[in-house]
């Protein structure tokens, strides 16, 4: 056996041959196998004796056509010695196995006693291994080498001896890659055209590969059995039409290599054709044009009723689409901020979009703002969670780097540390919107940023950098202690958390655990110290408490609250006294159990600061049976059932220290009770109750009473509980009577018990009467006041009435009215039938005053030129009427008046003012026309005649006008003639003006006189006098006390 | 002496007896039903913060036949049937927001396929595993357009689940 040693200058040569192995040196491949015929021409055997040779002698071999063994057999020299060799794989790439056989072997190896040897030598021949294998054999040898799964090129060199002669092979290689079908082709896709072509494109599975023929077939989803098969030769991609949209096809490809060997089908490539986008990826920068095509491969949608969403929200504005043919839509946008978009190319339905699961991807390069904020906890492992905001379509990673440095220089530095390595979160991409990081340094920089899965790390957000000790929120602080002092304070004190070993500021809150009103929790705060000192309102108090803790100086979080804790009430004793108590027996049909409720008063809580009662013992003992007890907080109210047996009760105070000494008991007996009370009465008053009784003589007194009533303001309803609504006092035996005042309604029925050592005496009832008439008089009372202020109010009314009229005229003693019958009189026009109109002498007014204007007539005797002598200026107002002093200005009769304005009453309002006005009557009666100036409420009041030396008139409001102006002026409109009108100004600025006619007025009123104007230009000029007068009476002013009367000469 | 022959197999027939007691039906309505409800409540929360414009139909239901659209409620091995493929069609999902439905699915499949083991139901291998696999290997880059047309297929089958919970008595 001979070792053959491959030379390094060979094994170099080999492996460049490595690339061009197809050629299967000194063999050929076919059927998956490599095939050699190895002839070797042996020299003649030497003896042994001949051993002062130093080398056995070589012989010669020489590779034949395998493919053609005719021509070996022919060979005459070397026939003898032949050898076939055959390689294949075993397994998948596993082993190499070659096998050689000697001719001789098979021929005539009977014939032959010598039988040759042979060595086979395998030799891997790559970069990654090298390793050889070595198997001998007579005749036929066979070795198997390992590829571990690789290509490889194997050298195969035999040694063939016989007779002490050897021959050597030539060097022989196997590529493995030729002794197996090629790969099938990967990486199937189709790629789509603007056009609407769909080309399908795949990958060789090796780089090198020699594949040169392809096959493709296609088959719907449901018609496997209907192939349709292309072949393409030279080219990894082909054009594919006829496909339909909406169909699930499955694509598989095959291929042929350059020795003829056919790959298997590839996997399947499943596809549907519904919307395509080109491209279907775009990156982008902020600001720049993005066109986007999307193709119908469905002939029902057409490009024009395409419709394209932003982000699946925002719908593009149509103008953005382009409609490039039936089938191809195209849209331009353009993304401003950097990020992560998406566009979807949807089909109009009715009101809907019809949309598939494909949309385009915009990458837009640059960072944007995720709003990453960080919170960090300082424990046995630091950690860190981090929260963020981004786009719900992106899918994003965290990405941080840490630092050994302060922030602030970090950041200013940024973007030298590319060499850096950057660490992620956990979690890794997704739509996450938080990550916890872990085993942090607390005192490192950390920078921090989000980058969008699929954007090349060219789309991220702005990084943070964040020191985790700024952003620390502690532990709560722990081994809380809290008692409630007999001094009114509450003293809490707690350990703080180790770690971080910064200064920390603590806040305290804490609630009573007794009481309704104070629920609320008292916070307590800043604190510098683990512990406080609270001054409380009263003592014997519970309170729950609760410290967190955050850094106090710098940054961070307050932490969570500590758990809570009840504080201790301090005692120096135990209670007492155990609290009073009764009962409420309540039966239950249902189950047939009788329930008794105890209802205890609660312990004086100021009573001693230094036995504070914690709770209660309850106590039983039934006959027959062994005693037994209960604890129970501060409770009002405590139940067990009743066997009806002889049960006692007692109840006792307890503390820390013990419990009361001095209880009270009580034995429930369902025997017959004993009857000792005689009489027992109950009288109310509005606020009390008295109760009285007597015993009978010849019974025992009993230890104490005890008086129960139900409380009537509880709704039954509502506190469904009878204890709920059960009162109850106890009263000493020595006593026979009691006053309760709290409020009662008067029928509550009250129950009387006495109460004896051993048990209770029969009940006594009454219901309390009410012994007083305070209701009564109360009625009597208010009945008496309202009859009182109704007739105030009557007689008011007539005294008020008195001061407004009591100075109105009666106009039936006017001497123009003699012989007028005012009830027929239906018209302005009946009361004025003259053509020529009427003179009117505005009015004064002052809005909101009461005005009282006195007329006086001199003495001497006037004459009236009134054209008719029943004209009586009549003016209406509402339903009321008056007549107008300066009405008497109609009258022809040169008139001196005295106006006089009454000083605001206690009547008028603050507001009001007062105005005086003088009128004289003029002295060209025959100018004068008596006119309706305005419409006063008459209402029956007298007017004054010409002997009258009194006219006066009274407004008590503007609004009383208000009515019949408002009539008049529609009246006014109908008739359609203007007026001239006075106004009698009321604004503030003139007031001082109207004090100084009020002088002249004052001043005028001295000399008894005053000459009242009228300028009736306005009325005579361009008009005739008769439709004038038959307008006039139509044509009543507004607001006629604005009006100032001021009769002139006509000019 | 014979004491201890006779009692052993009665034993073991009350062991077998223990074993076949099926879960009460009423307990495993009581299970699903609140299973199915929080599911659903999670979906609609998911769906809600897409903000997708509520004009958008995403897929027809005679699109993308692989996630099941309406499917009829045939017995406990169609639930399981129909739940496993949800079930994978959500693992092709991102993480996020999506796994703790993920996780909800999962346990409700648990107590579903140990009902059917409990019934002797036969187990089916799904249908078309080979297709729901392309489908997602396809369809799952566009997340949440995909994840959001599945949800919705999930949340009708689970109200559909509750309206038919007495076929769970049923294989």
């Amino acid at each position: 056996i001979r070792y053959i040693v491959v030379m390094p200058k060979l094994k170099i040569i080999e492996i460049i041959e490595l690339f061009y192995p197809s050629d299967g040196r000194g063999g050929v491949y076919e059927d998956l196998k490599w095939k050699a015929l190895l002839c070797c021409e042996l020299p003649f055997a030497q003896t042994l004796d001949d051993g002062l040779s130093e080398h056995p002698p070589v012989g010669q071999c020489q590779l034949l056509n395998a493919t053609k063994p005719e021509f070996s057999s022919k060979s005459p020299t070397l026939s003898g010695n032949c050898l076939d060799i055959l390689c294949w794989l075993e397994g998948e790439r596993t082993n190499l196995i070659c096998n050689a056989k000697s001719h001789r072997a098979a021929a005539a190896a009977s014939l032959l006693t010598v039988r040759p040897q042979l060595v086979v030598q395998m030799n891997v021949l790559s970069d990654e291994a090298n390793h050889a294998a070595q198997c001998a054999g007579e005749d036929t040898a066979m070795c198997s080498i390992s590829l571990h799964g690789n290509d490889a090129t194997v050298s195969l060199n035999i040694s063939i001896s016989l007779n002490g002669s050897t021959a050597l092979s030539p060097k022989m290689q196997v590529s493995t890659h030729n002794l197996r079908r090629p790969e099938p082709p990967i990486n199937l896709h189709y790629d789509v055209t603007t056009e609407g072509e769909v080309i399908f494109r795949w990958s060789d599975a090796q780089p090198n590969s020699d594949a040169i023929n392809y096959e493709i077939r296609y088959a719907s989803n449901s018609s496997l059995q209907q192939w349709e098969v292309v072949k393409v030769k030279g080219r990894s991609w082909v054009s594919l039409n006829e496909l339909s949209s909406g169909i699930r096809y499955m694509v598989q490809v095959c291929c042929q290599s350059h020795i003829n060997y056919w790959s298997e089908w590839s996997q399947p490539f499943y596809f549907t054709l519904d919307v395509s986008y080109i491209p279907a990826e775009i990156f982008t920068t902020p600001g720049s044009e993005v066109t986007v095509y999307a193709v119908f491969h469905n002939r029902s949608w057409s490009a024009s009723k395409a419709v394209w969403m932003l982000n699946g929200q925002v719908k593009i504005p149509e103008s953005q689409y382009r409609v490039i043919d039936e089938q191809v839509s195209a849209v331009t946008v353009t993304v401003d901020e950097p990020g992560f978009d998406t566009l979807m190319c949807c089909h109009q339905w009715g009101e809907r979009f019809k949309c598939i699961i494909a949309y385009a991807k915009i990458y837009t390069e640059g960072m944007f703002n995720a709003d990453i904020t960080c919170q960090s906890k300082n424990s046995e492992v630091d950690t860190m969670s981090c929260e963020w905001n981004k786009s719900a379509w992106a899918q994003v990673r965290l990405l941080y780097r840490q630092y050994t440095s302060m922030c602030e220089t970090i950041s200013e530095m940024a973007g030298s540390e590319e060499a850096e390595e950057n660490m992620e979160c956990p979690s890794g991409a997704g739509d996450h919107r938080e990550c916890t990081l872990k085993n942090l340094s607390l005192f490192s920089c950390y920078k921090i940023w989000l980058e969008v899965e699929g954007g090349r790390g060219k789309v991220r957000s702005f990084p943070v950098y964040v020191a985790p000790i700024d952003y620390v929120k502690p532990s709560p602080p722990s081994v809380l202690e809290a008692t409630t002092l007999p001094n009114k304070t509450l003293s809490v004190s707690w350990r703080r958390p180790h770690l971080p070993v910064y200064d920390m500021q603590y806040e305290l809150h804490f609630v009573a655990l007794r009481g309704m009103a104070n629920t609320q929790w008292k916070v307590i705060g800043p604190l510098l110290e683990p512990q406080a000192e609270i001054q409380l309102e009263e003592s014997c108090v519970q309170f729950k408490v609760e410290v967190r803790c955050r850094r106090l100086n710098g940054s961070g979080y307050w932490s969570d609250w500590s758990m809570s804790y009840t504080s201790v009430v301090y005692n120096r004793k135990a209670p007492e006294m155990g609290p009073d108590f009764w009962r409420a027996i309540q039966e239950d049909p249902v189950r047939s159990v009788t329930n008794v409720t105890l209802i205890i008063k609660q312990p004086v809580l100021a009573g001693d600061p230094y036995s504070c009662v914690e709770g209660l013992v309850i106590e039983h003992q039934a006959s027959g049976r062994a005693m037994w007890s209960n604890e129970t907080t501060l409770a009002q109210f405590y139940s067990f059932p009743w066997r009806k047996e002889a049960h006692t009760v007692t109840v006792m105070s307890r503390n820390a220290l013990g419990i009361s000494t001095r209880n009270r008991n009580m034995t429930l007996l369902h025997q017959p009770k004993r009857r000792c009370v005689r009489s027992f009465s109950a009288v109310a008053n509005s606020s009390c109750v008295y109760l009285s009784w007597s015993l009978l003589s010849d019974h025992s007194v009993p230890q104490s009473f005890v008086i129960e009533w139900l409380d009537l303001k509880k709704d039954p309803e509502q506190d469904m509980s009878l204890t709920e609504r059960l009162q109850w006092v106890r009263v000493q035996s020595a006593s026979r009577d009691l006053s309760l005042c709290r409020r009662f309604y008067g029928s509550e029925e009250f129950t009387l018990y006495p109460v004896f050592v051993d048990g209770e005496g029969e009940p006594v009832r009454c219901t309390a009467t009410r012994g007083d008439p305070a209701a009564y008089i109360l009625l009597l009372i208010i009945a008496f006041l309202s009859v009182v202020l109704f007739v105030t109010l009557l007689m008011s009314q007539n005294q008020m009435r008195k001061l407004m009229w009591k100075d109105v005229p009666n106009p039936n003693n006017c001497s123009w009215a003699k012989g007028m019958d005012f009830r027929q009189i239906d018209t302005i026009e009946n009361l004025f039938p003259h053509s020529e109109g009427l003179t009117a002498c505005p009015l004064l007014l002052v809005s909101e005053s009461i005005c009282e204007v006195e007329i006086i007539e001199k003495t001497h005797p006037v004459t009236l030129e009134l054209e008719k002598d029943n004209e009586v200026p009549i003016y209406k107002s509402g339903d009321k009427t008056t007549t107008d002093s300066a009405l008497l200005a109609d009258s022809s009769e040169p008139l001196s008046l005295e106006a006089s304005t009454a000083a605001a009453t206690p009547e008028t309002s603050g507001q009001s003012s007062v105005t005086y006005s003088t009128v004289l009557l003029s002295h060209q009666p025959s100018l004068l026309r008596k006119q309706p100036g305005g419409l006063w409420d008459l209402e029956n009041h007298v007017c004054s005649d010409s002997a009258n030396p009194r006219h006066s008139s009274s407004y008590n409001s503007v609004e009383e006008f208000s009515e019949t102006s408002d009539q008049d002026y529609e009246a006014s409109e109908s008739t359609g003639v203007a007026k001239d009108l006075y106004y009698l100004e009321v604004n503030e600025e003139e007031e001082e003006e109207d004090e100084e006619e009020i002088e002249e007025t004052q001043s005028e009123q001295e000399n008894n006189e005053m000459v009242m104007k009228e300028d009736t230009r306005a009325l005579l000029e361009g008009k005739n006098s008769t439709a004038v007068a038959s307008n006039v009476s139509h044509s009543i002013p507004l607001y006629l006390p604005q009006f100032r009367t001021e009769c002139i000469n006509p000019p | 002496m014979y004491f201890p022959v006779l009692l052993y197999p009665c034993i073991l027939g009350m062991l077998s007896l223990v074993h076949g007691i099926p879960i009460h039906q009423d307990s495993l309505k009581n299970l699903v039903k609140p299973q199915a409800d929080t599911i659903i409540l999670r979906i609609k929360d998911h769906n809600e913060k897409l903000k997708l414009s509520p004009k958008l139909l995403i897929g027809d239901p005679e699109l993308y036949p692989e996630v099941p659209a309406d499917k009829p409620i045939q017995g406990l091995g169609s639930i399981v049937d129909t739940v496993t493929t949800f079930q994978k069609v959500l693992q092709r999902l991102p993480k996020g927001h999506v796994s703790q439905i993920r996780n909800d699915l999962f346990t409700l499949l648990g107590y579903l396929k140990d009902r059917m083991i409990s019934m002797r139901c036969t187990l089916k291998e799904p249908a078309n595993e080979r297709s729901l696999d392309a489908f997602l290997e396809s369809n799952a880059t566009h997340h949440i357009t995909f994840g959001y047309l599945a949800l919705d297929r999930l949340e009708q089958f689970m109200q559909k689940l509750i309206v038919n919970l007495d076929h769970l008595k049923s294989c």
